[in-house]
């Protein structure tokens, strides 16, 4: 069984679409912001807004396909890397341990290994709250940018990437779908979420501890880790729908963050982060329509 | 009947002025709207899917080009969508210029709870016409709006079944809904 699987071979059947990010970055029909002021669609995610069932069924899509990929990402971490001193222990022969991958704690696998045991059954949550939403499995594009982040060959950098980024942006999207199904009475997918949320602290909370643990005597690598991190959040940030302004549709989870480790000034910088992640699209975007207009005139 | 789409071409997106109008008009007929122009205006500067009345006589539709796009292929048109798009909003248009349905308020003018009660009573009507209506999604729509209660599902497949509803009795079973939440 091979090792690194890269995103565009995950199993899915005929029901998935991908749609890759370039391609929705690409399109200038995009709407800055500042351009509208307070948009009519958009913004943050209350039942004020006259689109948000529909934008909280997107949204429960993508955490169920991000569900799936969190399960993949953390399944190819059980298998990608040695357990520390294999070589040592009676009747350790399998590929892994022959291969020339890096070693882990076994802790670390079954930490993950419990991982894939939450995210399965958020896969199956997800499932669930989608029919309650009246949505389709597959009735929305799968973007797989997740995933990728999960595809680091360095243990710590991959744990960094997926435990703090990836399971600290689900802590984000949770909150705010439990804040929605509170605010419109949605005893089921308030509770859902929230059982969930607790699961996604306890994932953060690992990455935190094994980034501390596993760079405790390589400061170098946990700079790089932490560097890493930041890149990935930069993207999870999605061009501002993750961010601390107002009409940000996806607000950073500040307390949840906590608990789960993450101190105030990293969360100050994730939100600075975030900041010019929205700043950057709505220039690419500004772009893009400039360059729409130029080709339109040019007709 | 005739069928105005614009603009025509099309510059941010991939959809085709004639094909929207096609769609259009096939449903046009199928509500049973009379033989007036309808125009078609298509906001593709954003890839949100709001649409709207925006004028009864003559009749004018505005809709964000989202509402008319594929799901999984971005700035593609969809057939499927736009069929259900303008029955919903042309069944909407029927009652309007049915004195005896009564006095809606404008679109923009339309409570959210409301909207969504005329959207149940529109959408009951397109499915019976052989259209994609995604019930259990206009379901939640609703329930967003009216709860999630026993009282707002039966509001709900009030409407969704009815045929010849005034705009009073929407009125009615949507207060009917709230008022349950309360109690």
């Amino acid at each position: 069984m091979r090792k690194s699987f890269p995103a565009e071979d995950l199993a899915r059947d005929e029901r998935f679409v991908r749609v890759p990010l370039t391609a929705r970055m690409a399109d200038a029909r995009q709407v800055p912001r500042e351009a509208t002021g307070k948009r009519r669609n958009g913004g943050r995610l209350t039942p004020d807004r006259p689109d948000s069932p529909e934008a909280a069924r997107v949204l429960m899509h993508g955490i169920f396909t991000g569900e799936i990929q969190a399960l993949e990402g953390a399944g190819r971490t059980c298998w990608d890397f040695n357990v520390e001193n294999t070589a040592k222990r009676k009747g350790a022969d399998d590929d892994a341990s022959s291969s020339d991958a890096p070693e882990v704690p076994f802790a670390l696998k079954l930490d993950m290994a419990r991982q894939c045991w939450d995210e399965a059954r958020h896969t199956e949550i997800s499932i669930k709250l989608g029919e309650h939403m009246g949505t389709e499995i597959g009735e929305f594009a799968e973007a797989t940018f997740l995933y990728e982040a999960a595809c680091n060959p360095d243990p710590v950098l991959r744990l960094t990437g997926v435990n703090r980024a990836l399971e600290g942006l689900a802590i984000d999207v949770f909150n705010t779908m439990r804040e929605f199904g509170d605010v419109s009475g949605d005893p089921v997918l308030e509770f859902c979420e929230d059982w969930m949320l607790a699961d996604e602290v306890t994932h953060v909370k690992m990455g935190s501890d094994w980034l501390r643990r596993l760079t405790e005597k390589d400061p170098e690598r946990r700079e790089r880790a932490l560097e890493f991190q930041r890149v990935v959040d930069r993207l999870f940030s999605l061009g501002g729908f993750r961010g601390e302004e107002e009409d940000s549709p996806i607000r950073l989870a500040r307390r949840f963050r906590e608990l789960a480790g993450f101190d105030t000034t990293e969360i100050d910088e994730l939100a600075g982060d975030a900041l010019a992640a929205r700043q950057e699209a709505e220039e690419m975007i500004r772009q893009n329509r400039q360059a729409a207009a130029a080709a339109t005139a040019g007709q | 009947m005739s069928v105005t789409v614009t603009p025509d071409p099309f510059t941010l997106v991939d959809f085709d002025a004639a094909a929207i109008a096609d769609i259009a008009g096939r449903v046009w007929q199928q509500v049973g709207l009379p033989d007036v122009p309808l125009q078609v205006e298509v906001d593709e500067t954003t890839p949100l899917g709001r649409a709207w009345v925006l004028q009864a006589d003559p009749p004018v539709i505005k809709v964000e080009s989202g509402g008319l796009e594929h799901n999984h292929k971005p700035r593609q048109f969809d057939p499927d969508n736009a069929a259900e798009l303008f029955g919903r909003l042309l069944f909407r248009l029927k009652d309007r210029l049915d004195p005896a349905f009564g006095d809606p308020p404008s679109d923009d003018d339309l409570s959210l709870e409301l909207s969504a009660a005329w959207d149940a009573y529109a959408m009951g009507r397109v499915e019976r016409l052989g259209y994609k209506s995604q019930r259990p999604r206009r379901l939640y729509q609703f329930r967003v709006r009216h709860g999630f209660s026993d009282a707002a599902d039966a509001a709900f497949n009030h409407l969704w079944s009815a045929d010849s509803l005034t705009w009073a009795d929407i009125e009615k079973t949507s207060a009917e809904a709230l008022a349950a939440l309360t109690t």
